[in-house]
């Protein structure tokens, strides 16, 4: 499988580092709290952001006979070292207003030391503090290049922060969680090297020292310490030490360092004799020094402890999508130039690749030759007569990134004899493109007059049923018998919750075969209409979808009876309180939209389910109205009740019927149609339109759909699916 | 057991009321210590009393509390790092380059005039160790005076509280 540059580099450089990123975040966790820690102790004194230096330094010298240092730390906390009358040193937290004495400084407890000796030198003194910086550095690094691969996968630096859509554990949180802490991130190894190269000396830091002019200083005019204008000026906010004089000589002086310059102040007269404005190295060394540990302020330090937590989930999501990838490797048993069947695969995270390892194996087992290798490598592969491809999407409608040079390569590559192709696209309805490429891929084929042997076919999430369609068409039209073990491609049943029938309509006194069901989860579950319940008749890997619709806090769903249906057979034989596990799935791309001006939802059959939970659970009542397909009057019965209850409520705005099996028979696209000026001016205004039903409904819905957007918008259908006002669940 | 842990208790307090009154009369000095201008870590210092015959008698002063540094200032731990008694004054930051410092140290007055000498030593993580940065003898007039160091240090001045 191609990877991107930047991948490679992301996961080399994670790999270079992992370990000492990993002692790293875990002390980086444990050291947030440090700085948290101290601003809750209580010595950050009443009047402080108000007091002078002026104020603070006569209180001192007049509650002690001697004063020999004082300081504030970032938490504005004042300590001091003061003789008092009784001859004794006393070390501490001050009062700045009162000089009050509050109490010892709190040594960082020894949890604290450990951590901070391990985080920035592992235990390894100079070595260890080399490694801890290059580590830092290779994580700005893996920043940048996730950073990068954020802005192709979105396919624009604007869209950095759109919706991504939901496939994967692992991929998903990485993603998501790594857009929101990449500038802590990249702040956190920025001031790492920043500090490192400090502590190596490799930043210019110029040490100038004071000059006094010894000859000129003198004891007179003398001040009271409080009228010194220069200490009167500065607020004691923006102090960071203060140097007593040594003794009551005049060549001894008070060194007031501040946050930006030191100042050298005579003792008698408070005449400033000498002053040094720190550089901008100096400046930036302190700002990187609070930015890196969060000193001072508890909001940055917990957002860098979020940022450390993440960098642990990144580190075991990175590798769980890593170790993914390398399952779905391609394997070969023939060489290429022997083989009659070529695969050929498009995959970007390797979902796709399963199924076409599945396929290759049957292939095989069938006594077939074949290959199967990355769209990428396409060439003129000496004896082949069959390609079958398999490939997902990309972004909007593009190729993935081992398939994108494959239509070029296409278009300059000939084959020795004629060959016949098929596709099968691996896509989400939750895209707008839904398997473009996969099109693109037949269109190619078509245009070098290949035979096409199965039309494009489209698969939607990984669906294994979709699949099993696929390969029995497949079957048809080649005379194989192929049988796809499924075992491999779906997981067991997980996460399943127990559900109670409540009630259940008898599916005889219907003429369509079907019935609605009502389950109560046995606990309290969060769920929508729209999302989905999968049920395991046989309680394998085997798994039925159906959409839902949530009626007074129920599950309810309708299904189809079909006479050897395997999932309505199994529903149809539950019995009223009969206890059973499903899972229910969320599905937040079908979810009735919580803000929008109208919504037009358009059903046929069974798809009438996701619709009533939602126009029950429409109690703002949002302008809603249905568009329904059935086959006759009667068939209608069933759900009657609960539409009119939604009408009367207002929670269903209207209903537009169409009847297929009836004299003047119409399909709901034909109502559609008839309302097309109102279709179309709900699109326009931002209004959301719905569809669950069958998939010959929606190919002749979106039909319809297109040509009133072309026709009265000037707009394709897929501008507005792109701005999620359409969204689709159908089977 | 009772009556023994009172006994013991007893022991405990009259003995540090022997041991109070024995110690003799001490004077506390001030002492400042200016370091120059060197770049890199900042430096530990510990001022130790040195006996007539050049041993260690007692550790005045440490400064820098992270004890993992410690062997580096490696002949006076030596002499510590054997006993780990307790010393008087440990305070947690070491000195800067450039930067000075006030301590006060406690000194009995038999020490004085008496052949007992006062040592500084500096040690700086990755750079040097200086066993002697300062060192002289205790004398009533050495107590208030200003020494020129030859290491991390560029002086030490004293003077009685």
């Amino acid at each position: 499988m191609t990877i991107s540059i930047w991948r490679y580099s992301h996961l080399a450089l994670a790999v270079s580092s992992f370990v000492f990123v990993f002692l790293a975040s875990v002390t980086g966790i444990v050291l947030a709290f440090q700085p948290i820690s101290e601003q809750l102790q209580p010595f950050k004194s009443d009047g402080f952001d108000t007091a002078s230096l002026a104020e603070t330094l006569s209180v001192f010298k007049k509650t002690y006979p001697e004063v020999t240092a004082l300081e504030i730390d970032k938490n504005d906390f004042v300590s001091a070292s003061v003789i008092t009358e009784d001859n004794k040193n006393l070390n501490g937290y001050f009062n700045p207003i009162t000089a009050e004495y509050l109490g010892e400084k709190v040594e960082p407890s020894k949890l604290f030391q450990f951590a901070t000796t391990l985080h920035r030198s592992l235990f390894l003194k100079g070595v260890g503090r080399f490694f801890v910086g290059l580590c830092s550095f290779l994580l700005f690094l893996i920043a940048v290049s996730g950073a990068i691969l954020i802005i192709k996968r979105q396919r624009s630096f604007k869209k950095f922060f759109s919706k991504i859509v939901n496939d994967n554990f692992a991929q998903y949180w990485h993603v998501v969680l790594g857009r929101l802490s990449l500038i802590p991130i990249i702040v956190i190894t920025i001031t790492g090297v920043y500090l490192s190269l400090l502590k190596f000396n490799l930043l210019p830091e110029s040490k100038a020292s004071h000059t006094v002019d010894f000859e000129a200083i003198s004891e007179t005019p003398i001040q009271e310490i409080e009228a010194f204008t220069v200490f009167k000026n500065i607020p004691l906010a923006d102090v960071k030490s203060v140097e007593f004089p040594f003794s009551s000589d005049v060549e001894d002086y008070y060194t007031i360092y501040l946050k930006d310059k030191e100042i050298v102040v005579n003792q008698f007269t408070g005449e400033v004799l000498s002053e040094i404005k720190y550089p901008l190295v100096t400046l930036i060394s302190a700002l990187s020094l609070n930015l890196h540990t969060g000193k001072g302020s508890i909001i940055w330090s917990l957002i860098l402890a979020f940022a450390c937590l993440n960098i642990l989930f990144f580190i075991y999501s990175g590798f769980a999508m890593t170790l993914k990838r390398q399952k779905a490797k391609l394997r070969n048993k023939f060489k290429k130039h022997k083989c009659e069947y070529i695969i050929l695969v498009g995959s970007e995270n390797g979902s796709t690749i399963p199924f076409a390892n599945a396929f290759y194996k049957q292939l095989i087992k069938a006594g077939k030759k074949v290959y199967i290798t990355e769209l990428n490598k396409y060439e003129t592969f000496k004896k082949v007569k069959h390609i079958i491809v398999f490939t997902a999407t990309y972004g909007e409608g593009e190729p993935p990134t081992n398939a994108n040079t494959f239509l070029e390569q296409l278009k300059s590559t000939e084959q020795l004899y004629p060959i016949s192709f098929s596709v099968v696209g691996f896509g989400s309805y939750a895209y707008p493109d839904f398997c473009q490429f996969a099109l693109d891929v037949d269109r190619g084929f078509k245009a070098k007059k290949a035979h096409q042997f199965l039309p494009p076919f489209k698969i939607n999430d990984r669906s294994l049923e979709a699949f099993n369609q696929w390969i029995y068409s497949f079957n048809k039209a080649s005379g194989l018998v192929l049988e796809i073990p499924q075992k491999k491609l779906v997981s067991p049943p997980k996460q399943t919750k127990a559900l109670q029938v409540i009630s259940k309509t008898d599916v005889v006194s219907n003429p369509d075969d079907t019935f609605i069901i009502t389950l109560k989860p046995s606990r309290k579950q969060r769920f929508n209409s729209g999302d989905l319940l999968a049920v395991y008749p046989e309680n394998d890997y085997r798994e039925r979808l159906y959409s839902i619709g949530k009626v007074n806090g129920n599950v309810q769903l309708s299904v189809k009876h079909y006479r050897n249906g395997f999932g309505s057979n199994y529903i149809n034989s539950l019995q009223e309180n009969a206890v059973f596990k499903a899972r229910i799935i969320r599905n937040s791309a079908f979810h009735f939209p919580s803000k929008t001006t109208r919504v037009l939802l358009v059903a046929n059959g069974t798809g009438i389910a996701p619709f009533i939970g939602m126009t029950h659970e429409n109690t703002s009542k949002i302008e809603t109205h249905l568009y329904y397909g059935l086959r006759e009057k009667q068939s209608l019965n069933v759900y009657k009740k609960d539409l009119d209850s939604a009408l009367q409520k207002k929670q269903l705005t209207q209903l537009h019927l169409a009847f297929s099996r009836v004299e003047n028979k119409q399909y709901v696209q034909d109502l559609l149609l008839e309302d097309a000026p109102f279709v179309a001016e709900t699109l326009k205004n931002n209004g959301v339109v719905m569809l669950c039903g069958s998939l010959a409904m929606q190919k002749g819905v979106l039909q319809v759909l297109n040509v009133i957007c072309e026709k009265y918008n000037q707009k394709p259908l897929r501008y507005y699916q792109s701005k999620k006002q359409l969204k689709m669940d159908c089977y | 057991m009772k009556a023994f842990k009172q006994l013991l208790n007893l022991g405990v307090v009259l003995f540090g009321l022997l041991s109070f009154t024995i110690a003799s009369e001490s004077t506390k000095y001030k002492c400042m210590i200016q370091m120059i201008n060197y770049t890199g870590e900042s430096a530990y210092v510990v001022v130790s009393l040195i006996n007539p015959n050049g041993e260690y008698e007692k550790t005045l002063y440490v400064q820098g509390d992270d004890e993992e540094w410690y062997h580096d200032i490696s002949e006076w731990w030596k002499f510590y790092g054997k006993k780990r008694t307790n010393i008087d004054a440990i305070t947690g930051a070491t000195i800067a380059g450039g930067a000075r410092n006030i301590s006060i140290v406690d000194i009995e007055d038999s020490k004085i005039d008496s052949g007992y000498s006062i040592r500084f030593e500096t040690a700086v993580e990755d750079q040097e160790y200086y066993t002697k940065d300062v060192e002289f003898p205790l004398t009533s007039e050495t107590v208030k005076s200003k020494q020129q160091g030859t290491g991390f240090i560029r002086y030490v001045r004293m003077m009685p509280n």
